[in-house]
């Protein structure tokens, strides 16, 4: 329980050095939003006027007291841009990412794990050497890369899929493979490792002088240790993946937090650029805690 | 264990992939696929070229521009019995809104009086020197001026509201309401247009990456492309036989902008040969689209106020070189040049850089992010920028481009160019004059007009480009009956 509350409480400073730093630097950068909205051929007092009604005239601290004072009330303000306001923002582009998210992941274990334990029960044979190819070749493709070749192949030469958009059912395929297949060949990596490593640990003997099935050994005592590494990377992934993905974003127009991130960025659309990063802050923190309890749960050891 | 999990994966795959084809019917929709979405609908706030071009076919303005970019009645007709009154009369029936209800010169009156009481629009400026607005009847209004503005016709281009939606203080910017022959529909990810004569469904996707666009157009998923593609994309488009794509010459004015008060720049000599030192025509003819053409001024020669008597610089990296010397430059000439990240102008800066060099001039590319360039270009904080100037219209620009007066913020001229001379002759209107003294004294180093061109589907009709790149063959374009959805 101590353990817990102390992990909130971490979670708490790390949010508001988030908070602060964005702050900070969003209004270090040059460019101006007034600027930006007005246009260069506004007069003075238009831009006075405006920089006032936005509370851009006021002192660094005062604009960040009254964000956390507002933001403690729950609300995150309006875009500059489109005056919409931002939470009705963040719930149109968050679920789109955190859809992305979880496909790509499953994409990530479904090929990777499996593909992991193939190798390592074929470890020094031709296939762990094509294994390790593939994964070493899909880990290094970029994804702005690896994205127009997926479309190429599945949509405009077999016909299969969508280019890109969000439009129909099957559209998340390709975007999600393009996220998922970087995931699969890094966590086929790890499994292969840690299932080798574990294979030769003396319980694995024990299961097998006791004469249980190669696939009873792997599969149920063997993968299950090798599996714990593995929630630390699948954490870190997907606190990654919930961050945006900003390029695979654009490439297939998936109209989720990365894009509107990078949009506001361009824009100096401030409340928006704040709010993204404080949500994608908050999903990297929060996912990371709830790796650090799955950990717990899966290893009495680290509980000691 | 290992075969379930492999047998279940693909069986995934193979069901989502089984999606069916089909064809396209009449009332399929017209997908026009974009590099980027309008930001707002709203005339008296938007600025953006995708916006601009879309506002002209869901509005309609007082006023338009003929091919010399004259300015010409649309939806009234004018006469200025002193210079400071305007009186224009609405047309004997225009179209009414798309909410039914009649556009009259109430509704007018009320869009350009929000429009001037706005604190936050960026054209509300524009009007600043409007007195008043006087209502003479349901299609008669005049506008009255402080002071004396024979442009004033020529910036009567904002799309007419409906009064009573103003009033309720509709959001325009997202759920616009006008009389153009596009009538809003709905907007999420994609935004839907119903064109009033036949009905015709026409939709807007935004798709960021040139490459994708270009894929969606091939795969059927998209009809109809405008602009924005490099030119090896362009030119992989003519080659295939299911897609047409048309050119035609531009007026967007590229050019590389230069700070006057650098101690190097302000010698006429040294923008002498950063002119000649550019080969226009290998760079047109290499990385440029067709129909690209060497400009000398920012307005094209076509327009009223261009000057199709001057002609380009000449590549010449001799008399460059020459030009240094005797401007009595240590070489190498070190000069920062300022861009943005966008693909294309980073190879232009590349190629500029390689141009250059042979002359003796040593230009190093800062590549910054949007808000961070165009920042620096507004505060004086550069030495060589590239710019384009998009959708200029009015003579005006040359005023608020070099005129001794128009330093930021009060106008453009960036580079803080001085020079009473050509300041009287932009005061008399003496546009050959004028622009030939632009020329010779190089405030801007002229790069070209980028064509524009088109690229669409098999089964389009009706569509060519423009030369300032607007999109009102939307209000004509057809699509066959016949054109299959998933070309491939």
């Amino acid at each position: 329980m101590m353990w817990l509350m102390r992990r909130f409480f971490e979670l708490i400073i790390v949010i508001f050095g988030v908070l602060l730093m964005t702050f900070l630097l969003i209004h270090l950068v040059p460019g101006d939003p007034v600027e930006v909205m007005l246009g260069e051929s506004a007069s003075a007092a238009d831009r006075v006027a405006l920089r006032a009604e936005l509370g851009l005239d006021r002192s660094l601290l005062h604009q960040f007291g009254t964000y956390l004072h507002k933001l403690a009330q729950g609300d995150f303000g309006q875009s500059i841009h489109s005056k919409m306001p931002v939470s009705t923002l963040l719930q149109l582009r968050y679920p789109a990412t955190l859809k992305l998210a979880l496909w790509s992941l499953l994409i990530g274990l479904c090929v990777g794990i499996p593909l992991g334990v193939y190798a390592a029960l074929r470890a020094g044979r031709w296939q762990d050497l094509v294994v390790t190819i593939v994964s070493v070749r899909l880990s290094a493709m970029p994804a702005f890369w690896l994205g127009p070749m997926l479309m190429l192949l599945f949509a405009v030469w077999l016909g299969w899929l969508p280019v890109s958009g969000m439009g129909s059912g099957n559209a998340i395929i390709l975007p999600a493979m393009t996220l998922g297949l970087g995931l699969s060949a890094i966590l086929t990596r790890m499994t292969r490792t840690s299932l080798l490593e574990v294979l030769q640990d003396d319980f694995i003997r024990t299961a097998r002088a006791k004469g249980l099935s190669e696939r009873v050994v792997v599969l149920r005592h063997a993968l299950r240790a090798a599996l714990l590494p593995i929630i630390t990377i699948v954490g870190l992934q997907m606190g990654s993946l919930l961050a945006g993905t900003v390029i695979t974003e654009t490439i297939f127009s998936w109209d989720g937090i990365g894009r509107l991130l990078v949009e506001s960025i361009e824009k100096r659309d401030y409340p928006v650029t704040q709010a993204c990063v404080l949500v994608v802050a908050l999903s990297y923190v929060l996912v990371n805690l709830c790796t650090d309890l799955l950990y717990r749960l899966a290893d009495p050891r680290v509980r000691g | 264990m290992k075969n379930v999990m492999m047998i279940a994966l693909v069986c995934c795959f193979l069901w989502a992939c089984d999606q069916p084809m089909h064809t396209g019917r009449v009332d399929v929709p017209l997908r026009f696929s974009v590099a980027q979405m309008p930001l707002n609908l709203d005339p008296r706030y938007a600025t953006d070229a995708a916006s601009a071009r879309l506002n002209r076919l869901i509005y309609q303005a007082l006023v338009d521009f003929d091919a010399a970019s004259r300015p010409v009645p649309k939806l009234a007709h004018w006469t200025s019995p002193n210079p400071l009154e305007y009186r224009f009369t609405l047309n004997a029936a225009p179209p009414p809104f798309h909410h039914q209800l009649p556009l009259t010169a109430e509704d007018v009156k009320a869009t350009y009086d929000s429009l001037i009481g706005l604190k936050d629009s960026p054209h509300a400026a524009e009007f600043g020197h409007v007195a008043s607005i006087e209502l003479v009847d349901s299609h008669t209004l005049v506008f009255h001026l402080k002071q004396r503005d024979v442009h004033f016709p020529e910036k009567l281009i904002i799309g007419i509201l409906p009064k009573d939606l103003i009033l309720k203080r509709h959001d325009f910017s997202r759920a616009p309401v006008g009389n153009g022959p596009l009538q809003f529909v709905s907007w999420h990810n994609t935004l839907t247009f119903k064109r009033r004569q036949d009905d015709q469904v026409i939709t807007l996707t935004e798709v960021r990456d040139p490459t994708v666009r270009v894929l969606k157009l091939l795969r059927g998923e998209v009809d109809l492309l405008q602009g924005d593609l490099p030119p090896e994309l362009v030119a992989y488009l003519e080659k295939q036989p299911e897609i047409t794509v048309k050119s035609s010459v531009g007026a967007n004015f590229s050019y590389l902008g230069l700070n006057l008060q650098d101690a190097m720049l302000c010698n006429i000599k040294v923008r002498q040969a950063l002119a000649h030192a550019i080969d226009r025509n290998a760079i047109i003819a290499q990385v440029m689209v067709k129909e690209t053409r060497a400009a000398s001024v920012i307005l094209p020669p076509e327009h009223y106020a261009g000057n199709p008597a001057l002609e380009a610089y000449v590549y010449d990296p001799q008399r460059a070189r020459r030009l240094l010397q005797e401007a009595g430059i240590s070489l190498p000439l070190k000069l920062v040049y300022k861009t943005s990240t966008d693909a294309q102008r980073v190879r232009l800066a590349t190629i500029l850089q390689a141009q250059m060099k042979p002359v003796g001039i040593n230009l190093e590319i800062r590549s910054l992010d949007w808000g961070t360039f165009f920042d620096d270009v507004k505060h004086g904080q550069f030495q060589l920028f590239g710019l384009t100037w998009v959708g200029i219209s009015t003579p005006e620009i040359y005023s608020k481009a070099f005129g001794s007066n128009q330093f930021p913020p009060h106008g453009f001229n960036r580079g803080h160019f001085v020079d009473p001379v050509l300041d009287s002759l932009l005061e008399k209107e003496e546009w050959t004059a004028a622009t030939a003294r632009i020329n010779r004294q190089l405030p801007y180093i002229p790069l070209w007009y980028e064509g524009q061109f088109v690229a669409y589907a098999q089964g389009i009709t009706g569509y060519a480009p423009k030369a300032d790149g607007n999109w009102d063959d939307l209000a004509v374009i057809t699509k066959s009956a016949t054109i299959s959805n998933y070309a491939h």
